[in-house]
């Protein structure tokens, strides 16, 4: 390895083609954006560079603010819930017997194989006011209703007149079950390793002192994976941020989260420069949300070694 | 009248699907005895030191420890503690939170917690190690941190699992002392496991030698090394040379045993065991005499040639090899090793002991 400086031909060959593809597909796109972004639109096709912040100006207008912050506050709300259902659903996969393991990380695994746009329409048909959902809630209706006719309650309507389905689509809550759904494996996988790292020992020894399962898991199972747990905050906190597809159909148009505002600006609205500062003002969000992550762990390592 | 068990374990086993991992283990624990579970890796000792812990269920039998049985009863209520194998010190607390955890649980009020605490680590030696993280000790320092933490609650048997396997050869002989010193300080029941039979003849006060899941034999190191109930008990603590018997024929007083290597060797019937199936011979080697001249006709005795003599400090082991494959071991004393290593390797000698040294061995005496 520490020889390539010598043969640097070989090691100019091997680079070359990775570093330009990069520059290629990476930078220059990124440079154009960025370039963009000090833009102003002059026609309806041309666009020239002044330099001008105006287009950083507009991220303070209050409808661009309440955008990231719903943006925001439906990603934090959708992580959090996202790490409860993962953690129990790792630690059932950490504690499996050997052969079963495999097989449970198929299940979580599989819909990665998925298109997003098959797993997203397949979201509608079971979220829908006749979906899936619905069909179960409507037959537990019905059957109630016609226990309570049984009993001779029917004429009281307790359960409302007739079956009233529950509104999923076209609201956050809709929104938040699809970035659920879709991200919950980028958690269990991080949680997973870190609760299979474990030394079972360390719970056993919790126990022998004479703590119960929940003190057990608060004071040696939660701090002995929070790595894995920040990882899994991470690791799908950010692509929530950028979610474009999930509130775009589940949405149903009504729930906006930044991207899908960016490619308006790219498509109807025909607002090059102002979509291209919001593109990068998601970029730069992520980049101090990493920073962070980055600095945490460099502190518990540090903390772990000085004492 | 015997002091009432502090731990009474009566026929346990434990079953993994068919796999048998213990079978009908029964003894009683004493008050303020070093009690050894002793055996080769894989023979249950763990596993029945969980039960104990209440970490396993047993399938079968049960324990009852103090005067109360634990059928039903988790870890966490039982009034033991447990030092385990790999410490399982907690990484993410200091020293001092460690040992403080199990108090912490109590509800005891803070300034009496932080007193036991600096009283426990003060016991084992680590009091100015209070402040680090576990992984700023030594194995041998995280070990104390293990033993302080379980002995703070003050429990009513320590369980020890392997407590010395993870120590270098060094440490682990200063700390086998220090281990029965703290014993006889605190004053609680140890139950230690250990395969390693040296540490257990130093410091326990009874062992337990387990094989494939069932208890060989129970008695003190020295009533072990001295009367060993079978073939497995014998090899297994100290050296002896054994003899497999062919046939045996009794007459009256005096039973005739045809062995391969020795021939006829008559011994008196006292030393008969009860069970007498697949019998063998034994001899401990600090009973064999290394000699050049012919002994005399009581003596059983054996023509070799002279082998390795290994020096051992106060003694030395030497080897006289009879054949191709077989050898005899006997322990000479420092005088008697100076005469046999100014002999040449190969010098023809005679191993000889007398028939009452010699030991008569089932080859597991509990079938
Ligand atoms: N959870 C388990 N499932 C199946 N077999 C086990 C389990 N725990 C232990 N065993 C088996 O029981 C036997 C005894 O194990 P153990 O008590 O750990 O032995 P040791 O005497 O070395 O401490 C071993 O053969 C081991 O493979
Ligand atoms: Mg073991």
């Amino acid at each position: 390895m520490e020889d390539f400086r010598k043969h640097f031909s070989v090691f100019l060959t091997f680079f070359t083609p990775t570093a330009g593809w990069l520059v290629l597909l990476f930078f220059v796109p990124l440079g154009i954006i960025w370039v963009y972004s000090f833009g102003e639109n002059i026609s309806l096709t041309e666009i020239k560079t002044t330099w001008t912040l105006d287009n950083y100006k507009r991220m303070f207008e209050p409808q661009i603010i309440t955008l990231f912050w719903r943006t925001v506050w439906l990603s934090t709300l959708s992580t959090i819930i996202t790490l409860v259902i993962a953690y129990p659903i790792s630690m059932v996969i950490a504690t499996a017997s050997n052969k079963a393991k495999p097989w449970l990380m198929l299940v979580i695994i599989l819909p990665f194989w998925t298109n997003l746009l098959i797993r997203t329409y397949a979201m509608l048909n079971i979220l829908g006011t006749r979906g899936r959902i619905n069909d179960v809630l409507e037959w537990l209706w019905n059957l109630g209703d016609g226990a309570l006719d049984l009993i001779g309650l029917g004429a009281f309507d307790l359960l409302g007149e007739h079956f009233a389905p529950i509104r999923f689509l076209g609201n956050n809550s809709g929104v938040m079950i699809g970035m659920i759904y879709v991200y919950l494996p980028f958690a269990v996988l991080p949680i997973y390793s870190s609760l299979e790292r474990l030394d079972r020992n360390l719970l056993e020894a919790s126990l022998d002192l004479g703590a119960g399962q929940w003190r057990t898991f608060r004071s040696v199972l939660l701090p002995l994976t929070s790595a894995g747990i920040s990882t899994a905050a991470v690791i799908t906190f950010i692509p929530m941020l950028g979610s474009f597809l999930i509130p775009n159909l589940l949405g149903r148009g009504k729930v906006d989260m930044i991207a899908n505002v960016i490619e308006r600006q790219f498509k109807s609205a025909n607002d090059w420069p102002f979509g291209s500062a919001l593109s990068l003002f998601l970029l730069y969000i992520t980049f101090i949300i990493l920073a962070i992550q980055a600095f945490a762990n460099m502190r518990a390592n540090k903390g772990r070694n000085d004492g | 009248m015997a002091p009432t068990p502090i731990i009474s374990v009566h026929d346990v086993c434990k079953y993994y699907g068919n796999f048998t991992a213990l079978e009908g283990i029964s003894f009683d624990i004493k008050p303020g005895e070093i009690f050894v579970l002793l055996g080769p890796s894989g023979c249950g000792k763990s596993t029945l030191l969980r039960i104990i812990a209440g970490l396993e269920t047993e399938s079968k039998g049960d324990v009852v420890i103090d005067g109360t049985d634990m059928l039903g009863i988790p870890a966490n209520k039982r009034p033991v503690n447990m030092v385990f194998q790999s410490y399982a010190v907690f990484p993410h607390m200091s020293v001092e939170a460690n040992v403080a955890y199990g108090l912490k649980l109590e509800r005891l009020p803070k300034a009496e917690i932080k007193a036991k605490v600096a009283e426990a680590l003060e016991q084992v030696h680590l009091s100015q190690f209070s402040h680090r993280m576990p992984d700023q000790l030594s194995g041998g320092q995280r070990q104390r941190v293990a033993l302080a933490r379980a002995l703070v609650k003050r429990p009513q048997v320590l369980l020890l699992d392997e407590p010395l396997s993870a120590l270098d050869a060094k440490l682990r002989d200063a700390m086998r002392l220090e281990l029965v010193k703290l014993q006889e300080s605190v004053g609680v029941s140890f139950v230690m496991v250990t395969h390693d039979q040296s540490e257990a003849m130093a410091m326990a006060d009874r062992i337990a030698v387990l094989k494939d899941g069932k208890l060989r034999q129970l008695d003190s190191p020295t009533a072990l090394y001295k009367n060993p109930c079978d073939q497995f008990v014998a090899d297994f603590i100290g050296r002896i040379n054994m003899f497999d018997v062919s046939s045996h024929t009794r007459n009256g007083d005096a039973v005739q045993f045809d062995t391969k290597t020795l021939g006829t060797v008559t011994l008196p019937a006292s030393l008969m065991p009860a069970n007498t199936r697949n019998l063998a011979i034994a001899v401990r080697p600090e009973r064999v005499r290394v000699g050049l001249e012919q002994p005399a006709a009581e003596m059983i005795a054996v023509t070799g040639t002279l082998g390795d003599v290994a020096f051992q400090g106060d003694s030395s082991l030497v080897e006289i090899i009879l054949d191709g494959e077989r050898s005899i071991t006997a322990l000479a004393t420092e005088a008697q090793a100076e005469t046999l290593m100014a002999l040449e390797i190969g010098t023809q000698v005679y191993a000889n002991w007398q028939p009452k040294d010699m030991l008569v061995l089932p080859e597991n005496a509990s079938e």
